[in-house]
């Protein structure tokens, strides 16, 4: 590792790696996104909050006190001279490479509330963490409905959580933090739903759940989110027979998994490979985390840290930490068993894109937007047509265009998972045979006034190409 | 009929373009051209089955300081060759008729006619209604080399082997030059980068062709502003390879000017971003060129504006391989007229790889 270091993501993993960092005598800049604005948090990145955000959230003082209290490490980082960048996006990230040379020393773009800065530096560590996996379902548009990261970030992070009776999909590791965090604060759990055969982590967990008397419902699914303009209860479904029950409560926490969070090295060009264990793609590391592009460096979680650490303090042996161990339970599987479940037996008219209001119909179906009055004369196949053996199955890109899921505010945060698997599904397709949708700048939406130059150089407005007279000769 | 693509249909430029049609008032050699294309777009949805968004609400050319106004009253006398109705317009004028221009806008000039669409969707429109009409496009499919033989062409090596076929259209736009090369045949032209984004969805702003201030923005349908503009990277390509298209900060002038020229822009929201790669010809013309020898090879390029001229170019191209002989206006518009371009003609201009200007 070289000079200026960038790291992004003030996880526990990121925080460390500053503080060694920092330690080793090198210039370090720690950025994150959190305290987030409520503004930036309805785009439901990176976790999906729903659209029910307690209007506590307003209190900006008050929530920066609250998220930095819950991270020591941030503390610390603070307190030992990192340029420590809070409530601040990173946008984007430039370097030289193929097809663009004139970028000069590499560079990401910083955002925050009050405008934006470009910082050069030599090495960008990526420790971005994880975003909640969050398929549709009937209603799932209604405040109340939130993903188990965001659950967790507003009990314990933000300490805002005002739900009082919640209703949890999913019983992996996830489920049991939200459970927990909310159990502590007084909120009931009055149903956890498992499209499962059994409790995903384990039956100690269910053991666990049941000494609470917390009642499981194995191999159900949610039918629907009732309520007018918040959530005020669900209907759940049986996948034996369809036997239903309702139940009161004020929030639903999908607590299925999550995800990677690849959008940044995606979005620079680091090569990728599928991980079924992860259910996503992911950059292809060395030991020490380095990707396929020179110092850029991406922490799968806190605890892939070590290897970098290690090097970082100068020991010349990272290669003794071993690889990765696969997960025994893949991701994908369990993944795959919910959208199978929610999409049999919610069938085809549920939006499975909430910022473009396409079903999951209208989106197997390539049905152009219905604001474009006109659909297609012939119906059409999503399949690649090719010999070539390494050729993908279907582009997720080409789904995209032409149905507009993925393509609305949220930059596809909400529904590209379930996209990609719905579409693996129906199609008898290998999810890694699905080229993924594009990642693109900007990570977030941000408002032009806050990301507009105000520096462009006479040179640039020299070689600015002024349309139509590009042709103007020397 | 067989289409080969190095990739997916339509991931190149064709859905990377800001989906304009040019009637060419710049260079009137290729105006009658891309006024048989607009004839075409008329009736593009019915004719193909699929929606392609095609908008006809004319086009603005604006200039936004007194070097700009002079520079488009004398490219005006240019334009004024075609047999189109352009007129040149005060800056009241064109705020008139787009509110939500700026005040900075000195004049510019206008014309009802032109229009613009959905490239994405037009491209795929053109690929299902050749499927449907029972052509085969087989896509991940690079071809490596063109096969002549006797003077004739004979077919095409991909990488999954040998297709033979003695009618062969060349269209992988500045990839040409590279497959023409082992014939002996120069088609300059040069590869160029240059990146686009869009804004969130705003209320209905405008429907016309947009340009000044160094960009390109039309609304699409939905309400997005889409963008393009920027200084050029000049690039270099290699045979069956997907070209690297990345983004600068440069992304962040483009937004700002985009304020400037709209102000009403500041309430927007940056989405997305994405570059292309153009296929610059020395007089940034389209070519459309059928080959004596090889008997049977025919080739075409469009120098930046073939999304709007595609579908004048698509029967001249068929035309030329099927029949010998086409009815749209190509005169002018054969390789014949680069012979004199010498083969470091990209040195001279100072559009080789790794430049990074006009
Ligand atoms: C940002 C941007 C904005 C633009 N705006 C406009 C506009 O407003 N209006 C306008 O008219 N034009 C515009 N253009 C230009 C327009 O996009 C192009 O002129 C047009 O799309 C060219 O079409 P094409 O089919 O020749 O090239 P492409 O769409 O690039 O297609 C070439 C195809 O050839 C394939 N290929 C290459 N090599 C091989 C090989 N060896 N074997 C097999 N296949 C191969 C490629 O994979 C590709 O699919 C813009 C371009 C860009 C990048």
């Amino acid at each position: 590792m070289q000079g200026k270091i960038v790291v992004v993501g003030a996880s526990a993993g990121g925080c460390r790696v500053a503080l060694a960092a920092q330690a080793a005598g090198h210039d370090v800049t720690l950025v994150d996104e959190h305290p987030q604005a409520m503004k930036d948090m309805s785009f439901d990145a990176p976790w999906f909050y729903g659209a029910g955000l307690p209007s506590a959230l307003l209190n900006d003082n008050s929530i920066a006190q609250a998220v930095l209290e819950g991270s020591p490490e941030l503390i610390e980082c603070l307190e030992s001279g990192v340029d420590v960048r809070v409530s601040t996006v990173l946008w984007g990230a430039f370097r030289n490479g193929p097809n663009s040379v004139n970028v000069g020393r590499p560079r990401v773009g910083l955002v925050n509330r009050d405008g934006n800065e470009i910082l050069e530096h030599d090495t960008l560590v990526i420790a971005t963490g994880v975003r909640d996996f969050v398929p549709s379902f009937k209603g799932w548009e209604l405040p109340g409905v939130f993903g188990g990261k965001a659950g967790i970030a507003m009990l314990d992070l933000y300490q805002v959580f005002e739900g009082r009776k919640a209703v949890v999909l999913g019983t992996s590791e996830l489920a049991l933090r939200f459970i927990r965090s909310a159990l502590a604060r007084g909120t009931e759990i009055v149903a956890v739903i498992e499209a499962g055969q059994e409790v995903y982590a384990g039956p100690e967990a269910a053991a666990w759940l049941a000494e609470r008397g917390i009642p499981v419902h194995l191999r159900h699914v949610v039918h629907e989110a009732l309520g007018k303009t918040e959530v005020s209860g669900a209907i759940c479904v049986s996948l034996d027979g369809d036997a239903t029950f309702a139940v009161d409560c004020d929030s639903i926490a999908v607590a299925i998994a999550t995800l990677p969070n690849i959008e940044l090295p995606a979005a620079m060009g680091c090569k990728m490979h599928y991980d079924p264990g992860l259910a996503s793609w992911v950059p292809e590391v060395d030991a020490r985390g380095e990707t396929s592009l020179e110092s850029v460096y991406w922490l799968r979680d806190d605890a892939s840290s070590e290897a970098l650490l290690a090097s970082i303090k100068g020991e010349t042996n990272a290669d003794r930490f071993p690889p990765h161990a696969a997960q025994t339970q893949p991701t994908l599987d369990y993944i795959k068993t919910w959208i199978s479940a929610l999409h049999e037996s919610g069938g085809d008219d549920v939006n499975i894109c909430q910022c473009e209001t396409v079903t999951r119909g209208e989106f197997c179906g390539i049905a152009p937007p219905s604001y474009l009055g006109q659909g297609l004369r012939h119906a059409q196949s999503p399949i690649v047509h090719s010999d070539a053996a390494r050729a993908p199955r279907i582009n997720q890109d080409f789904m995209k265009r032409m149905t507009r899921v993925s393509m609305g505010h949220c930059q596809g945060k909400r529904c590209r998972d379930e996209a990609s698997i719905a579409l693996a599904l129906r199609f008898g397709v290998d999810p890694d045979a699905i080229r993924p949708a594009s990642y693109r700048f900007p990570l977030r939406p941000i408002d032009l006034a806050l990301i507009a130059d105000d520096d462009e150089s006479e040179d640039i407005r020299l070689h600015w190409q002024m349309w139509p007279y590009e042709t103007r000769q020397d | 009929m067989l289409v080969l693509d190095a990739g997916a249909t339509a991931y190149e430029a064709s859905s990377r373009a800001t989906g304009y049609l040019s009637l060419r008032g710049e260079t009137p050699a290729e105006s009658p051209l891309a006024q048989e294309a607009e004839k075409l777009w008329d009736g593009l949805d019915e004719e193909l089955g699929y929606p392609t968004e095609w908008t006809q609400k004319g086009r603005i050319w604006a200039a936004f300081n007194e070097r700009e106004l002079d520079e488009l009253k004398q490219l005006y006398g240019t334009f004024r060759k075609t047999n189109v109705p352009f007129e040149f317009l005060s800056g009241d004028d064109l705020r008139e008729m787009m509110p939500c221009l700026s005040e900075s806008c000195l004049g510019g000039i206008w014309t009802h006619r032109s229009g613009h669409a959905n490239p994405q969707r037009t491209s795929q429109a053109f690929a299902w209604a050749f499927n449907d009409r029972g052509g085969e496009i087989r896509e991940y499919t690079p071809v490596l080399e063109i096969l002549t033989e006797g003077g004739k062409a004979k077919g095409v090596r991909t990488l999954q082997g040998e297709l033979h076929s003695d009618k062969l259209a060349l269209c992988a736009a500045a990839h040409n030059t590279l497959l023409l090369e082992p014939l002996g045949i120069h088609f300059p032209l040069a590869p160029v980068r240059l990146e686009a984004l869009v804004t969130t969805p705003m209320p209905p702003l405008f429907e016309q062709a947009f340009i000044g201030n160094g960009l390109s923005i039309r609304q699409t349908k939905r309400g997005n502003l889409h963008m393009n503009g920027g200084p050029y990277e000049w690039v270099d390509l290699e045979i069956g390879k997907e070209a690297a298209k990345p983004n600068t900060q440069i992304v962040r002038n483009i937004l700002r000017r985009a304020i400037e020229t709209m102000p009403v822009l500041k309430g927007a929201q940056f989405l997305r971003s994405w570059a292309g790669i153009v296929d610059m010809a020395p007089d940034q013309m389209t070519t459309i060129h059928k080959f004596d020898s090889p008997e049977g090879l025919v080739t075409a390029a469009c120098s930046g504006h073939g999304f709007g001229m595609a579908p004048a170019v698509g029967i001249a191209v068929s035309e030329l391989l099927l029949k010998g002989e086409t009815r749209m206006p190509i005169d002018q518009l054969s390789l014949d007229r680069f012979n004199k371009v010498s083969t470091d003609w990209r040195a001279k201009r100072r559009w080789e790889a790794g430049q990074y200007n006009t």
